[in-house]
């Protein structure tokens, strides 16, 4: 079996990963420790595995990790600086809005890409850039109350 | 699940693109946004033709027409300005509504024609507005209408050849244009049950000079009803007229049952669904019903 | 009673690492030499194995292990999560000559990776004598029906011969005679439909021997203790040698009270001497895992012309599938906490549980209820509508009260004969109130219907659950003090994702009069932690909160002892608060926790330390009230919810953030369930739509506006004052849009999930169209 390198920068490093051509990038981001990648479905339907690449969500199960060679990921693990939490995982643990935190990283990763692009959105916008990710326990109510607080608070930050 | 892909190969020409389609055979499998080829996980694939660094993400005036690159994505398409104001954005709305959005940073246009989902969501706005696919073959390339591209669920007429571009003509000028994209699911992401695209052409005297209705997910290929198209043809249209035309819509489809819905279900939706469609449209251009 | 940490909204003790990403959920470990395991599932529904060899798949390289059922040992069991002597059947083997359902298993392979070990069930050879299945519940007990368990050796099955693993009859007083005083009789039939918990996370094991060859079973569970001592039973090793480990949990909703993947985790860890990891894909967590109960039910009301219900009679029919997990539990509360609603003098239950070869049925939040209020909410509203009485007023004449007594539960305990319940606190009437507001019922109800296509109506439900199992469900926890005046909590108690860490944490906290901080909560660990039953019926805030009450009590005594002699005072003039204790009136007088700790630790010698056990002898019942508004299009038959209102008397709520997100995605299981949730099978018995692309559940922009109220009482039985919250409100949801719909446009709908199509058939059928 050929492998092939794939160099990436995820989370701000540098990485060289060995990998087998038909290894998705999920698979590779776990093995690699990012366990905050998570494995839902492995269809692209529940959202649980979304990383950013440059900037936009995308479902880390339906991509090739050879696809992700030269390209920039953004894991959760990637969203704190140090000890200083994103306003976004501030304001999930105000609002109560993680109860199992299975979907948690994936939904927050997909509202930081909402918040980039649109730094005000409606309730509206909100549920419709999270529609991707499926929660079983919190029937979004919280994490929509989440990133609304957290899009107001960058907004008087700013 | 792809253990037993050995190759992945980025091609930088379409030229070598084909050529490792011929190569590869059977085994080989394109591979642009990767949304389909993932989930369908055919054990059989050895080789990935990656053709995303093809330069085929475009969306650009040619002519008359819109050039859109093969690869470029859902979201471009939703995003893109000249997209949104064409034919009332039905593109862009179709292209919205084709998944969250996840998917649709992935999911390519040439890759949902490609696929050829009798429910593909792109498929009844491009038939609506008469849309052709250009495929890039070793030795030559071809004009494909839309509308003679999907041959059956799940297969279309490309050979060994790559899909490359979409080229949707301007709607003809003259009169006031109406359009409209519909669709019904069981939930708000759900593959469509039923989708619509109609748009209306009147002239001034609200006479209907063009008439173009395509559904989506009730017959094995998307299709246009061209039997409804023409009752609505050279008349002024009417509530009766446009009903006229739906009880065609739904005796011209032949959907399926399965999971997401019964067919008879399907054949009725087909016939609400592009009344609704309908009576926007003419309303949108200018006629009050 | 005011509190300082008990009700308020504070941060998750677990929040930080999940809104980080960190390692915590079963699978986040690297394990060297991990083996990979998967289950060879049968395609067909009944069939027994006349030959199965495995030469094939053992030779393939990087496979370690592959069982049949020639290699493990055959002990009848049952996989649900519930105390011994469980009263579930005892009908399940850990690998079996006969399959019973297309999931059911037939075989297990160990191997270096995935792909090889998916690879090796292709290779396994299996020779199938396919019997004849039987997949209508209606059909499981005709003359002649193939019988689904035939094997002598399986236990506690009601009529083997006939496929009823279950059969309860339960009657307070006499319906016949209660129906004949009635000047109004309803009797309608249901049907509800086999939904599917899809927590996120799906079901994975992973077991491997420890340096003293203990089986250690690191795995997402609701059950740790419960599967501990099934698989010490099923795979033969003592109690002692095993230990199951609970990480964080991806949901579990009842479909993680179960033992699962952990019995052939372990016999595969065993086999190998090597990690094992199985876990499920969401395909195999469709079909392989567990469903709810579908069940078809058949409602009867009667009541005098006066508005007084007089009689209710509950009819049931359901199945559980090829096995019979929960079977007669789920059932029996379906009649024992939806009947006693209403104060009808006259009850009767009767209920059958069936076989059939089909997917697995077993414990789903709600546990029945929602199956039985489906039924028993539609009836009531039609006997509002036909005696021309408000639905709300109707309800609140007729139901339960404070001070109530409700014989039926006496009769229908969990598989045994239960205990009387008394309803000693009872928000339901406040929560008719709110919820109305809230809906602005008065203005909606008589609302003029609108021109166009689409109508809207409002409806109404009212709903309740228990709070731990009468005389059945216990915890226990430890404290034990540190020297920087914080305390270890060990729980057995299953956080499951709904905040139980957080919630006993809060409860121990108050009780010690310390801030949150200073508890660091261990919990579903037993190795570490004392038995918990787990979390399920509703149990962990009540009765794993009782048993942390008590511990912090008794260790808040011991610290009030060290604290004593240091201020030269007796342990009474004492009082707790802000990580201090003080001496009552005189607060400059007082000592910290830490310099407590410190004084017991290092001068006294002396490790504060305590635990206690706890149960009760009722199970007090949350109350729910829900509202819904929906808007019906008649041309398409879809049901839009415009609004929701799910009002809950929760008694006391601990984190009364944490219990609106109860209610929230309780809801939010149940508008699922009521409008799009089922699993299809085929004539064949295989699943059609195993998958979240066919089979859908609620995503963010499918969601309706959700109100969530908490009408808060004081339950005697509850620390401080709290019942349960994490069931009750999935059962309001149907109801209430059923009678919504009826409002809206003159149908009914008994049947789930409602569909489109059903709607516009009953449309017709009605001529409103």
């Amino acid at each position: 079996m050929k492998k092939l390198t794939i160099r990436l920068t995820v989370n701000a490093e540098s990485k060289e990963w060995s990998i087998a051509p038909g290894d998705l990038l999920l698979d590779v981001l776990r093995r690699e420790g990012y366990f905050g990648v998570k494995r839902g479905c492995e269809k692209g339907e529940c959202g649980a595995c979304t990383v950013l690449v440059e900037g936009k969500p995308i479902n880390s199960c339906l991509m090739f990790a050879a696809q992700a060679d030269g390209r920039e990921v953004l894991t959760i693990e990637g969203l704190a600086h140090g000890d200083t939490l994103d306003p976004l995982q501030e304001a999930f643990l105000d609002h109560g809005a993680s109860q199992c935190g299975f979907c948690t990283p994936g939904m927050i990763l997909a509202a930081k890409a909402l918040l980039e692009k649109n730094p005000n959105p409606s309730e509206r916008e909100v549920r419709e850039a999270m529609t991707g990710n499926y929660c079983r326990c919190t029937g979004y109510v919280k994490p929509v109350e989440a990133v609304l607080a957290a899009a107001k608070a960058c907004r008087r930050a700013r | 699940m792809f253990d037993q892909v050995d190759a992945y190969h980025r091609p930088r020409s379409i030229r070598e693109a084909v050529r490792l389609l011929h190569a590869g055979g059977s085994r080989a499998r394109i591979l642009a946004g990767g949304t389909d080829v993932i989930v369908q996980s055919d054990p059989s694939i050895r080789s990935l033709v990656d053709i995303t660094q093809l330069g085929l993400s475009y969306i650009r005036k040619a002519g008359n027409a819109w050039a859109i690159g093969a690869t470029t994505t859902m979201a471009e398409l939703e995003d893109s300005a000249p997209i949104r104001g064409l034919a009332g954005g039905i593109l862009a709305m179709a292209a919205a509504a084709c998944g969250p959005v996840q998917l649709r940073n992935m999911a390519t246009l040439g890759g949902n024609l490609a696929n050829a989902s009798p429910a593909a969501d792109t498929a009844a706005p491009l038939l609506a507005l008469d849309a052709s696919v250009v495929l890039a073959g070793a030795s030559r390339r071809r004009r494909v209408p839309l509308a003679e591209f999907f041959s059956a669920p799940g297969k279309t007429v490309l050979g060994k050849e790559l899909l490359v571009e979409i080229l949707v003509p301007a709607p003809p000028r003259g009169g006031r244009w109406g359009w409209s994209f519909l669709k019904l699911g069981r939930t708000e992401s759900d593959i469509s049950l039923v989708s619509v695209a109609a748009g209306l052409q009147l002239d001034a005297r609200g006479t209907c000079k063009s008439a173009r209705i395509a559904l989506g997910a009730v017959a094995p290929v998307p299709l246009r009803a061209a039997g409804a198209e023409a009752i609505l043809m050279g008349q002024k249209p009417t509530l009766a007229r446009i009903a006229q035309a739906c009880e065609r819509v739904a005796r011209d489809v032949s959907p399926v049952t399965d999971v997401r819905a019964p067919a008879e279900y399907r054949r009725e939706m087909a016939g609400v669904l592009a009344g609704r469609a309908l009576r926007d449209c003419a309303q949108q251009a200018g006629v009050t019903l | 009673m005011s509190t300082s940490v008990v009700g308020k909204n504070l941060r998750k003790v677990d929040g930080v690492k999940l809104v980080t990403g960190g390692a915590a959920f079963t699978d986040d470990i690297q394990l060297p030499g991990l083996l990979y395991g998967k289950i060879l599932p049968s395609p067909h529904a009944h069939a027994r194995i006349v030959r199965i060899d495995a030469t094939r798949a053992k030779a393939l390289a990087g496979v370690v292990a592959v069982l049949t059922y020639k290699d493990v040992p055959r002990v009848p069991h049952t996989t649900a999560g519930q105390a011994w002597p469980e009263p579930s059947p005892y009908d399940t083997y850990l690998l079996d000559s006969k399959v019973r359902f297309v999931g059911d298993r037939v075989a297990a392979v160990a191997a270096e990776t995935r792909a090889i070990a998916e690879k090796a069930l292709g290779l396994i050879e299996v020779e199938y004598d396919v019997l004849p299945a039987v997949l209508d519940m209606e059909q499981a007990m005709a003359a002649g029906a193939p019988v689904i368990h035939d094997e002598p050796d399986s236990t506690k099955i009601f009529d083997k011969r006939r496929n009823i693993a279950g059969y309860i009859l339960r009657e307070i007083g006499s319906v016949e005679e209660g129906f004949r005083e009635c000047d109004l009789v309803i009797e309608r039939e249901f049907r509800t439909g086999r939904q599917q918990h899809c927590a996120i996370e799906p079901h994975i094991s992973i077991a491997w021997l420890d340096a003293d060859a203990r089986l250690v079973i690191r795995t997402s569970t609701q059950v740790p203790y419960h599967t501990r001592r099934q698989c010490a039973m099923i795979l033969q090793i003592p109690v002692s040698r095993i230990r199951v480990v609970k990480p964080r949990i991806g949901g579990g909703f009842g479909g993680k009270q179960e033992m699962l993947l952990e019995d052939i985790t372990g016999a595969l860890a065993l086999a190998t001497r090597r990690p094992v990891k199985i876990e499920f894909t969401r395909a195999e967590e469709f079909y392989m895992s567990r469903t709810r109960h579908p069940q078809i039910l058949r409602m009867k009301m009667g009541a005098r012309r006066d508005g007084t219900i007089v009689a209710s009679q509950m009819t049931v029919l359901a199945t559980t599938g090829a096995y019979g997990s929960h079977a007669t539990t789920v059932q029996g509360n379906t009649g024992s906490k939806v009947l006693p609603m209403y104060r009808a003098e006259h009850m009767r239950f009767e209920c059958h549980v069936v076989y059939t070869n089909t997917p697995v049925a077993g414990a789903f939040r709600g546990y029945g209820c929602p199956q039985g209020f489906f039924a028993q909410e539609s009836v009531v509203d039609e006997l509002a509508h036909e005696l021309k009485m408000d639905p709300v007023e109707f309800r609140r004449r007729n139901a339960i009260r404070l001070g109530d007594i409700d014989r039926l539960s006496a009769q229908l305990g969990e598989g045994r004969e239960g205990l009387p319940r008394v309803v000693r606190s009872c928000g339901l009437y406040q929560c008719l109130d709110r919820g109305a507001a809230a809906i602005d019922w008065e203005r909606k109800r008589t609302a003029r219907p609108r021109p166009g296509h689409l109508k809207r109506g409002v409806g109404v439900s009212c709903t309740m659950q228990g709070s731990g199992i009468a005389g059945i469900d216990w915890a226990s926890a430890f404290l034990k003090m540190n020297e920087d005046g914080s305390f270890y909590l060990q729980a057995g108690a299953s956080d499951v994702g709904g905040g139980a860490d957080t919630v006993l944490s809060q409860i121990a906290a108050e009780t010690l009069g310390v801030t949150l901080d200073k508890i660091v909560i261990t919990s579903g660990d037993t190795d570490i932690t004392p038995f918990d039953v787990g979390a399920y019926a509703s149990s962990t805030t009540i009765i794993s909160g009782g048993a942390v009450r008590k511990a912090a009590e008794k260790v808040r005594q011991q610290v009030l002892q060290v604290a004593a002699r240091m201020l030269d005072t007796a342990p009474e003039n004492l009082t707790c608060g802000a990580n201090a204790v003080s001496i009552v009136g005189d607060r400059r007088k007082s000592v910290t926790m830490t310099d407590i700790a410190m004084q017991a630790m290092y001068k006294d010698k002396l490790q504060i330390m305590d635990g206690a056990s706890h149960y009760n002898t009722d199970s007090p019942p949350p109350f729910c009230a829900t509202f819904a508004e929906v808007e019906v299009d008649t041309e398409t038959g879809k049901v839009r919810v415009v609004h929701l209102v799910s009002a809950v008397d929760p008694g006391t709520a601990i984190n009364p953030m944490q219990a609106e997100g109860q209610v929230e995605g309780a809801v939010a299981q149940g508008l699922g369930y009521t409008l799009t949730e089922e699993l299809l099978l085929d004539e064949l018995g295989r699943p059609r739509n195993a998958s979240f692309l066919d089979y859908k559940i609620f995503a963010a922009k499918d969601m309706p506006k959700l109100t969530a109220i908490l009408a808060e009482t004081d339950e005697p039985l509850g620390p401080y004052g709290a019942k349960s919250i994490s069931e009750v409100p999935i059962n309001g949801p149907a109801p209430a849009i059923a009678n919504a719909i009826y409002h809206a446009v003159g149908i009914r709908i008994r049947k789930l999930p409602i569909r489109p199509e059903d709607v516009l058939r009953e449309l017709r059928a009605g001529g409103m169209l």
